[in-house]
C-alpha cells in the first residue's frame, strides 16, 4: 500500500507560466475588463427587462412571477411522443415542485434581482469572482431547463472570468476592495486588526499572545 | 480629512459608473449594444483613473512620508 502514500503525498502542482500570465497577471487586466463589461452588460439588460422593463416579472399589477411560471410550465412539459426540454428527471421534478407550490411569486424576484446584481457587480468590478460565479449559476440553471439562447457563451465567459478573478476586477472596485478586505496572498487592511485579536494565530501565521523571554 | 475626501471621491466615481450603466441600459436596451458599451467602458476607465491618481497622491504619498 505504499503506492498510495507515494501518490498522495503532499506536493503542490504549479500552473505553467502562460496560464499564470493570462489568469493572474495585471498586464492582462484590460482584456479581462472588456470580458467583464460585456458579461455584466448582458446580465444588466436581461435583469432590467425582468425588474423594471415593460414585460417585467415583478412589481406588476397582478401576481408577481407569472412569466416565470409560464417558463417553468413550458420547460417541464413532456409531449406525448418524444422528449421534453429537460433531460434530467430530477430537475424536472424540482421545477414542477416549485411551480406547483407557487414559488414563482418570490423566485421571480430572486432571478430578477440576481441578474441585475450580477450585472452591476461585473460592470463595477465588485467581488468579480463571486459575481461571475453567480452568473454561471444562473446560466447553468437556464441550460438545465433546456433554454440555450446566449447561455452557453455567457457560461463559458463567466467560467473564464472565474479563473481570472484575481485580475478581472483590477480595473474596477476590486483593485481597492480586495486589498482592503484581504486576499489569500495578502492580509487585508481592514481585517488585519481582527486577525491580530484572534486567540491563537496572529496575522502572517504568528502565534498571538504575550511574548515570552527565552 | 484628506483621506476621507479621497475615499468619498472614489466611492462617488464608482456610484456614477453604476448610474451611467443603468441609464445607458434604460436608454438603448437591446437596440445598439456596441453604442451602449462605449459610455460604460469610458466611465469605468475614468473611475479607475481617478482612483489610481487619488491613491498615488493621497494614500501612497502619505505612506512614503
Amino acid at each position: 500500500m505504499s503506492f498510495i502514500s507515494t501518490s498522495f503525498k503532499k506536493q503542490e502542482l504549479h500552473d505553467p507560466g502562460f496560464l499564470r500570465f493570462i489568469f493572474g497577471n495585471t498586464a492582462m487586466a484590460p482584456l479581462w475588463m472588456l470580458a467583464r463589461l460585456y458579461l455584466g452588460y448582458q446580465w444588466l439588460i436581461a435583469g432590467s427587462h425582468k425588474l423594471w422593463g415593460g414585460d417585467r416579472w415583478v412589481a406588476v399589477s397582478g401576481p408577481d412571477g407569472l412569466p416565470l411560471k409560464g417558463f417553468w410550465e413550458k420547460a417541464t412539459l413532456v409531449p406525448a411522443s418524444g422528449k421534453g426540454q429537460i433531460s434530467y428527471d430530477w430537475y424536472r421534478s424540482f421545477l414542477t415542485y416549485m411551480a406547483d407550490n407557487g414559488w414563482y411569486h418570490w423566485f421571480a424576484w430572486v432571478v430578477a434581482l440576481g441578474e441585475v446584481t450580477v450585472g452591476i457587480c461585473l460592470i463595477l468590478g465588485v467581488f468579480t469572482g463571486l459575481a461571475a460565479l453567480g452568473g454561471a449559476t444562473l446560466n447553468f440553471n437556464f441550460l438545465l431547463a433546456g433554454s440555450a439562447s446566449t447561455n452557453p457563451v455567457l457560461f463559458v465567459l463567466a467560467i473564464l472570468i472565474l479563473f481570472g478573478w484575481k485580475v478581472a476586477g483590477w480595473i474596477g472596485v476590486d483593485r481597492w476592495l480586495l486589498p482592503a478586505l484581504g486576499t489569500p496572498w495578502q492580509p487585508g487592511v481592514m481585517t488585519r486588526g481582527v486577525e491580530d485579536h484572534l486567540p491563537l494565530v496572529g496575522h502572517h501565521g504568528r502565534p498571538a499572545g504575550p511574548a515570552t523571554a527565552t | 480629512m484628506e483621506k476621507t475626501i479621497a475615499l468619498l471621491l472614489g466611492i462617488l466615481a464608482w456610484v456614477a459608473v453604476g448610474a451611467i450603466a443603468i441609464s445607458v441600459v434604460n436608454a438603448w436596451r437591446d437596440d445598439n449594444q456596441v453604442l451602449a458599451f462605449l459610455p460604460i467602458l469610458a466611465a469605468v476607465v475614468a473611475a479607475w483613473g481617478i482612483g489610481e491618481v487619488v491613491t498615488a497622491r493621497v494614500f501612497t504619498a502619505g505612506e512614503e512620508k
